[in-house]
């Protein structure tokens, strides 16, 4: 009976619908490459491995030692020998022959953007220049969690990290790419029109490994022009005697050590530039700039929507999928809101007050010993629920 | 009721248990983890084989015929003796001395006990599997071989590798190329005349491949004691007392036992080639055949570029990445590098270039206008 259970178990999770990592649903012509070939190879390698298990089943109930004499011992059947070699090299050579083909393919790196993929514990940072699906980038954008790409579009990820070896994967879009610190490899991206695709980093690097995740986000070629155009739109500062200009203050002095907000300057009107390289294990920490345009924070992990809204973003139409998400967290609020409707304000006031609470890291004192001090993520840094409502405050306009 | 085999298996779970509950409570963090994961892991594979040997009754052993528990007493006295506990005592001694001495011996000796309880385990079970000395030499020998048989091939092959990597690593790579090449035909040719020859005595094959894999490992311990060549696969200038060569112009020194030919090409963010008319340019990877003078790069990352002299002249790549705050210009270079050459310049830059009062780029000293800009966002 319990075998039964948990072979129907096994059995039913297999008709998951809400499965946005299952590899068996491409959303884009690479993908599909893997598709045509893991499918059929699938079916095949199904059908044999059901014949063996069937075969040896038999062969053990069958021929179970009840006392019977023991058969004739024979070695050596020739006939039998050249069928069992001939048969599965015919099937490799059937399986490799579409194998090869499709690694050709992939191996494509024809593309209209280039973008370089950077990963580090236990995040993805993403970073633009040039041209990107006809759009042109006058200069460099850096961001993290999303990767957002023009839909129908050929692009090419270069892709290495800063620390450990961590692997990109987006099952809907493509196959796997390790990220090797030292080495930069290439992964052809495409989908075939505007949604989210979900990803995991599928190579083990560390204590919270489970929960470095990421997304591919495509919009259209207007939307993403728009994307562009508001990644690139110079800082705006919060209006004096606001709340978030006392929060522009707070981050300067608890985060902007190791985050960015491009455009942000110190009292006495230098740049403000993050040095996470004297703070960080990898060197980096997210760019804060536009944060409240993503979706999810810490690797992606948390998100920065609430469920309802979530649910309304994940299930739009390609249509509307481009007009939701370039709101953000203001998604649904109106042109005069002065607060959002759909941001999770619980999810980043928790982080804030404890990150290693949600998100297993090296980071306290006793962790970095080893390390000079540096941190394998975000520390705790103690902060007030003042100084909490004030980074809020501050970070819900970086839109 | 239990058969030979199931009794061997249900004792290995029971061990495996026991190992795991005493392993479980005294070894903590993730070490300790992963063991116990590990003797679970066993627990479970050796009550499945002893359910598979109760099934199966031995798979071949007929203990259900009338009269077999008298012929096969468990009582029947060994065969013979036994080098087994002899290697146990050197396994144990050798942890002893292990432990106060270098960890190599130590975990050496672990291997070595485990070996010997292994096989002492299995030679004291087969040789009271049954009446029959020669049916019970054969199933140790079915249970063991498969083994034995492919981890001594792995250590044989292996010192045979390991001995003739010594070889080619002490010989300069001019000789090593030859070496290869002739021990490579050797084999060959060997391998083909012996297949192909119906009257050599196995002896024979055998003399001949015993002295030459002992002829190879001497070479390989000589090889060793000797110590292997000076190796210089990317020469790279980078020690801050020699910036100055790097940033000056002319040819300077050429690093003649570097080999200028570099093999890491789909794995670098751009190949830059410094071209006859002493222009400077970047073919960057995932760019097909773009020319740029310009190159953006992640911080903090650990990447690197090909340069390839196509001008007339040895020339170096200087790579300058940038003066920040209370630290002198980060600068390394390649070693001068041949025409028609290559080399490899790894770098990493730590902060963006808004914050180095320096331009970050490359250039070739010497050469007017041989530049490429980069970029760290």
């Amino acid at each position: 009976m319990a075998v039964a259970a948990f072979a129907a178990a096994v059995l039913f999770a297999g008709c998951a619908q809400d499965a946005p990592q299952d590899t068996f649903q491409p959303k884009g012509p690479n993908a599909r490459t893997i598709d045509d070939v893991q499918r059929p190879l699938f079916y095949v390698a199904g059908i044999v491995g059901l014949i063996v298990f069937a075969v040896i089943g038999y062969s053990i109930i069958r021929f179970k030692d009840r006392g019977q004499d023991m058969p004739e011992q024979t070695h050596g059947k020739t006939w039998l020998e050249v069928t069992l070699t001939v048969i599965p090299a015919v099937i490799l050579a059937g399986v490799a022959i579409p194998t090869v083909a499709a690694v050709f393919d992939l191996d494509d790196k024809s593309n209209e953007c280039v973008i370089n993929v950077t990963g580090q514990q236990w995040w993805w940072e993403y970073d633009y220049s040039g041209t990107c699906g006809g759009v042109e980038i006058t200069q460099p954008i850096v961001t993290s969690g999303e990767l957002v790409i023009p839909a129908d579009t050929p692009v090419l990820l270069r892709i290495t990290s800063r620390d450990v070896i961590h692997s990109y994967w987006i099952p809907a879009l493509n196959g796997k790419r390790d990220a090797v610190p030292g080495r930069l490899q290439t992964l052809r991206m495409e989908a075939d029109e505007p949604g989210i695709y979900t990803g995991q980093c599928t190579e083990f690097c560390g204590l919270s490994h489970a929960r470095m995740r990421q997304a591919a986000v495509a919009l259209s070629t207007a939307d993403f022009q728009t994307w562009v155009t508001n990644q690139l739109a110079a800082y705006v500062a919060p209006e004096a005697g606001t709340l978030a200009a006392t929060g522009e203050g707070t981050f300067v002095n608890q985060c902007s050590r190791c985050h960015q907000v491009n455009g942000l300057v110190a009292a006495d009107g230098t740049p403000v530039l993050a040095e996470p390289d004297l703070y960080v294990v990898a060197g980096a920490a997210p760019n804060l700039t536009n944060l409240m345009t993503r979706t999810a924070i810490a690797g992606w992990t948390f998100d920065l929507l609430t469920d309802a809204c979530r649910e309304q973003l994940w299930n739009a139409s390609p249509e509307e999928f481009g007009s939701l998400y370039l709101q953000g967290v203001w998604m649904n609020s109106g042109p005069d809101a002065t607060k959002p409707v759909c941001f999770a304000e619980a999810t980043l006031r928790d982080w804030l007050r404890d990150p290693a609470a949600m998100k297993p890291n090296y980071a306290s004192p006793d962790q970095v010993a080893s390390t000079g001090g540096l941190t394998r993520g975000m520390p705790n840094l103690n902060l007030t629920e003042d100084q909490i409502d004030q980074l809020i405050a501050f970070l819900l306009e970086r839109k | 009721m239990f058969t030979t085999g199931s009794k061997m298996f249900l004792g290995a779970t029971t061990l495996s248990v026991v190992a795991a509950v005493v392993f479980a409570a005294s070894q903590g963090g993730a070490v300790g983890l992963m063991s116990t994961v590990g003797l679970v892991t066993a627990v479970i594979i050796f009550a499945f084989l002893a359910g598979i040997n109760f099934f199966t009754r031995d798979g071949n052993t007929p203990s259900m015929q009338q009269g077999v528990e008298q012929t096969s007493s468990a009582a029947q006295a060994p065969v013979g003796r036994s080098m087994w506990p002899l290697g146990a005592a050197v396994g144990i001694g050798g942890l002893i001395v292990g432990a106060v001495s270098k960890p190599v011996v130590f975990k050496v000796s672990v291997v070595v006990l485990l070996a010997a309880i292994v096989e002492w385990m299995v030679q004291g079970w087969s040789e009271r599997a049954s009446a029959d000395h020669r049916y019970n030499a054969n199933v140790r020998s079915r249970m063991l071989n498969a083994l034995e048989f492919p981890i001594l091939a792995t250590i044989g092959a292996g010192a045979v590798v390991y001995a003739f990597s010594r070889v080619l690593l002490t010989a300069n790579p001019d000789a090593g190329r030859w070496i290869f090449v002739v021990i490579g035909a050797l084999v060959v040719t060997g391998g083909f005349l012996l297949a192909g020859g119906r009257t050599t005595p196995k002896g024979t094959v055998a003399a001949i491949c015993t002295i030459s894999a002992v002829a190879l490992m001497g070479v390989g311990v000589a090889s060793a004691i000797s110590g292997q060549r000076t190796i210089h696969p990317h020469p790279v200038i980078d020690d801050p007392s020699q910036k100055a060569l790097c940033l000056e112009g002319g040819e300077g020194e050429v690093d003649e036992h570097a080999s200028q030919d570099v093999s890491l090409k789909s794995s670098v963010v751009a190949n830059i080639y410094l071209q006859e008319d002493g222009d400077l340019v970047a073919l960057i990877n995932g760019y097909s055949g773009i020319e740029y003078h310009e190159l953006t790069v992640p911080r903090s990352a650990r990447l690197g570029v090909i340069f390839h002299n196509d001008s007339g002249e040895a020339q170096r790549l200087t790579g300058r990445f940038g003066t920040f705050p209370d630290q002198p210009e980060a600068v390394s270079c390649t070693t001068a590098v041949h025409p028609g050459k290559s080399a490899y310049l790894g770098f990493e830059i730590p902060k963006t270039n808004a914050a180095s009062s320096t331009p970050l780029e490359f250039i070739v000293p010497g050469v007017d206008g041989a530049t490429i800009q980069i970029v760290v966002p």
